[in-house]
């Protein structure tokens, strides 16, 4: 506990770091938010991204996007146009099909996401997040004592935050790792929260039960105590979640490979989070609250 | 001890249900394997004999979600602003315009149209009653029969979907209502996108087809039977096809045929009767001499393709049509039957002389009844239809599909008819629906289309495989190497919570899908924390000096807060997601809640248990 100070200053400038790769870079959310059409194509061989930009573009496509999702012979094209039923997509196949040789590409998938739905989802997406941080914040404090459950809370921001500003920075650097928001980004995201908060409720279980036993303690001392109880206990269970994210993000294939990455990020940062800020904030809370 | 005994009985009674759930599953790959391992004649023949079995493990097996098996799903809403504008009367500039602006602002806000389109009039101090309802009207009783036209526009729309999704022939479509005025509509399998939409979106078109009489309607199907039996067929045309299908042996009959067609040696009553009579094997007459023929729900799509056959279908006079009822009646003994009806080519009438149609109930004999209204156009024509046809069935036809033929009682003038003789109110409400669906379209959009193609899917579901397997080796290794014996314990207890997780699966038949599989996977990770939190404490009880027994017993007690909470809070993040998701990700909270709730289950009772026998027994399990 004694080294909290150092580590809410590296928190803090890792999500400054990343929040200002948030604001220039942005992230890049998927077709599920943006609404307008997305095709994903599988060509049999490595396609020129300067060819398929030329078509679509002489197509009336030129606003189009076009990027690799997975591997390199997969492409992700995409149009925020919007068009009566399927138009778009639709026409966005012929284009490609007229220019190009015969059979060099097939349809893996096509979404089609109307601007209401679009505009839909991401309500959704704010409010499931918000609501599942209420969620936590009034089970904590039920179990346990609000001050705990603003800590375990604070946690659980700044995970999100850490992990959202790590895709940012991370977004389009390979191809490999397609880092869109999607729905199973946030998805990952509120999974993110569930297990974060999943190891301060055990460092917090173990300071109940230790403030019981060790009355003369002070509240720094039982801390360290707890967190050392139950920190084999925390890095065990990290490690197997660890392993099978690992194993999702490097034999689950492209669909859910950023919501892998994503949840291995935010399981990382959830182990050092709930030891270092959740409990740091509660304690740093009851030390100002004694001063006054 | 006997504590022991009820937690035995629990975990055994628990596999055991889990087994239950998860048997339809494997017999469905079980039939899979062996109908790929087959082909042409012989897969038809056994997809013959298991074909109840088939389809009952279908309907329960574990299903896959759309993004695994490939297919499409389609969002559809009722577009209200169309709508408001077919059923407006004397529409003028001051109309239209209100129209243009609604639809403008609609573009941007999420509101709903009605009150909007309310707003508007209100503004410009237009009473609403100049367009709809009556003119004494006031403007809030106008909006909620608005209200009420929009809700009954979706019903339209899901009944007409449901009716052409149905003559589709998509196996297990799923067409459900979302929010007050969306239909999703879930094709799995379906590639064409083309035809898909021309499928959702085209304009119902309703009939009114009179009904052969049921003496030519019986001479047909018999010149069918003779025919396909091979007997010289009473139509003239029909020589010269028996020749055909003489030279070419391998027709499609055979292969229609095929499994159920017996050899020339068996001598059973139903073999002959097979033999000779083909159709009416099948196709079973009325014998109440309506002129309907029964076909069971399984022999449908086989009496589909033998009446497709062009050969067939030259056995047909030029004004005659087989038409099937839109849905399945039930016999008492629970067989699901369709009808087929003979019918004229060209229809009387067709739906758009329909104002207005209402079920109600006769008040007489309280029965249920549908009053139907004609413009006087329709009124006209369907005097005269009624007229020369008194006592003759006239079917009422949705795109094709027959939802009730009723019997012209009289000739009726001035378009108002009733329509009885109704089952249940349920039908009369489905008629209803049928009939406005001809009067007024429901005017739907595609909001939302997403597919997955077939070759995306495998790749999936081999990458959602792999994950699992490699998941599962990696963390029972582990918890073997950190905690020996009692790793293995836990890895005992996760064996078990993948049975009870895919068993309750199969128990709701809840949907499959990719993100689903992720979080099976995330929930094997998840699941050892329990183990992992009653371990790490044993071993605490044990370094304190507690004996192995007392050490277990405290680890155990413990543990469980911490258990209780770690898992509440991720299972009511699980509870938000899959409020707020949908489709896959709604996939992936289920799997983990039910993930969560099952290892709580094997990580605390099964693992106990065998602990407590090993010591029962003398043996001492090791903690590393």
């Amino acid at each position: 506990m004694g080294a909290r100070t150092k580590m809410y200053i590296a928190s803090t400038t890792i999500i400054v770091i990343g929040m200002l790769s948030l604001f220039v870079k942005g992230v890049d959310y998927g077709i599920d938010f943006r609404g307008g059409t997305e095709l994903v194509l599988s060509f049999s061989e490595k396609p020129e991204f300067g060819q398929l930009r030329e078509i679509l573009g002489g197509a009336g496509f030129g606003d189009s996007e076009i990027k690799s999702f997975g591997s390199e012979t997969m492409i992700l094209v995409r149009t925020t146009r919007q068009g009566e039923g399927m138009t778009v997509a639709t026409a966005l196949q012929d284009a490609l099909r007229a220019k190009l040789p015969q059979g060099s590409f097939q349809v893996l998938r096509q979404d089609k996401i109307g601007p209401k739905i679009g505009k839909e989802l991401r309500q959704d997406a704010m409010y499931a997040i918000v609501a599942s941080l209420l969620v936590i914040l009034a089970y904590v404090a039920i179990r346990y004592k609000f001050s705990f459950g603003v800590g375990a809370v604070l946690a659980l921001y700044h995970d999100v935050l850490f992990t959202l500003g790590i895709i940012s920075i991370l977004d389009g650097v390979t191809p490999w790792l397609n880092l869109e928001i999607t729905q199973e980004m946030i998805a990952a995201f509120l999974t993110l929260v569930g297990l974060s908060v999943n190891d301060t409720v055990v460092v917090f279980d173990r300071i109940r039960e230790n403030s019981k036993i060790y009355r003369s303690w002070s509240l720094e001392q039982i801390m360290n105590r707890s967190i050392n109880d139950t920190l084999s206990r925390t890095i065990i269970t990290s490690g197997t979640i660890l392993i099978v994210l690992l194993v999702l993000l490097f034999v689950g294939g492209e669909v859910t490979r950023g919501f892998a990455f994503a949840l291995t990020v935010g399981i990382i940062v959830g182990t050092y989070s709930s030891i270092y800020i959740a409990s740091a904030v509660v304690l740093d809370n009851s030390l100002r609250k004694n001063k006054e | 001890m006997r504590n022991q005994f009820s937690k035995i009985f629990l975990i055994l009674a628990a596999v055991v249900v889990s087994f239950i759930f998860l048997y339809p599953t494997y017999e469905d790959y079980q039939f899979r394997k062996n109908l790929a391992s087959r082909s042409g004649q012989d897969s038809i023949a056994y997809l013959e004999q298991h074909q109840e079995d088939i389809l009952n493990a279908k309907l329960k097996r574990i299903k896959l979600g759309l993004d695994l098996q490939g297919g499409m799903r389609v969002v559809l809403e009722v577009d209200v602003i169309q709508l408001l504008e077919d059923i407006a009367k004397n529409k003028d500039d001051n109309f239209f315009a209100i129209v243009k602006e609604v639809r403008e602002q609609s573009r941007t806000t999420d509101e709903s149209v009605i009150p909007v389109f309310g707003t508007k009039f209100q503004d410009r101090g237009i009473r609403m009653s100049r367009y709809f309802g009556n003119i004494r009207d006031a403007d809030n009783t106008i909006l909620s029969y608005l209200n009420d036209e929009t809700e009954k526009a979706v019903d339209r729309a899901i009944e007409i979907v449901r009716n052409r999704v149905d003559q589709y022939r998509v196996s297990e479509p799923n067409i459900q209502k979302q929010g007050s005025r969306r239909i999703i509509v879930e094709l799995p399998g379906v590639k064409d996108e083309r035809e898909v939409q021309s499928l959702l979106q085209g304009t119902a078109k309703l009939e009114f087809r009179l009904l052969r009489d049921p003496a030519i309607s019986y001479r047909i199907m018999q010149s069918i039977d003779d025919y396909l039996s091979g007997k010289v067929p009473s139509d003239t045309a029909a020589g010269s096809k028996t020749a055909k299908k003489e030279e070419k042996p391998k027709d499609a009959l055979d292969d229609l045929l095929a499994g159920n067609k017996p050899a020339a040696t068996d001598t059973t009553q139903e073999a002959k009767f097979l033999r000779e009579h083909p159709f009416f094997s099948y196709v079973s007459p009325d014998q109440q001499n309506t002129g309907e023929g029964y076909v069971l729900e399984t022999n449908r799509d086989r009496v589909i393709r033998l009446l497709a056959r062009p050969d067939v279908r030259r056995l047909l006079p030029v004004d005659f049509e087989f038409l099937w009822s839109a849905r399945p009646d039930a016999t008492p003994d629970g067989k699901k039957f369709y009808r087929l009806y003979a019918v004229k080519r060209v229809p009387e009438l067709t739906g758009g002389v329909i104002i207005d149609a209402r079920a109600s109930v006769d008040p007489n004999d309280n029965r249920p009844i549908v009053n139907m209204e004609m413009n006087a156009e329709g009124s006209r024509e369907w005097a005269r239809i009624t007229g020369a046809n008194v006592n003759k069935r006239i079917a009422i036809a949705l795109d094709n599909a027959v939802f009730s033929a009723p019997t012209v009682i009289n000739k009726i003038i001035g378009g108002r008819s009733q329509i009885t003789g109704l089952e249940s109110p349920n039908e009369a409400r489905l008629l209803e629906i049928v009939l406005r669906a001809g009067a007024l379209p429901a005017p739907v959009s595609i909001i939302e289309q997403r597919s997955v193609g077939p070759s995306l899917g495998e790749d999936s579901i081999r990458a959602g495989l792999n994950s699992t397997m490699w998941a599962v080796i990696l963390t029972v290794l582990f918890m073997l190497f950190y905690y020996h014996s009692a790793g293995a314990m836990a890895d005992v207890a996760l064996v078990f919570n993948i049975l009870f997780l895919l068993g309750v699966m199969a128990g709701f038949s809840a949907t499959l899908t990719l993100p689903g599989i992720a979080g099976i996977v995330l929930t094997l990770g998840i699941a050892v924390d329990a183990n992992v939190l009653i371990n790490e404490r044993v071993r605490e009880e044990l370094a304190g000096g507690k004996t192995l027994r007392a050490a277990i017993d405290a680890g155990y007690e413990r543990a469980f807060s911490a258990i209780l909470d770690s898992n509440v809070t991720t299972f009511l993040t699980g509870v938000v997601l899959y409020q707020f998701g949908s489709g896959p990700v709604q996939g992936f909270a289920l799997t983990l809640m039910i993930g969560i709730v099952a290892s709580m289950f094997s990580a605390i009772v099964i693992t106990r248990v065998i602990f407590n026998i090993m010591l029962d027994k003398g043996l001492t399990p090791n903690f590393g």
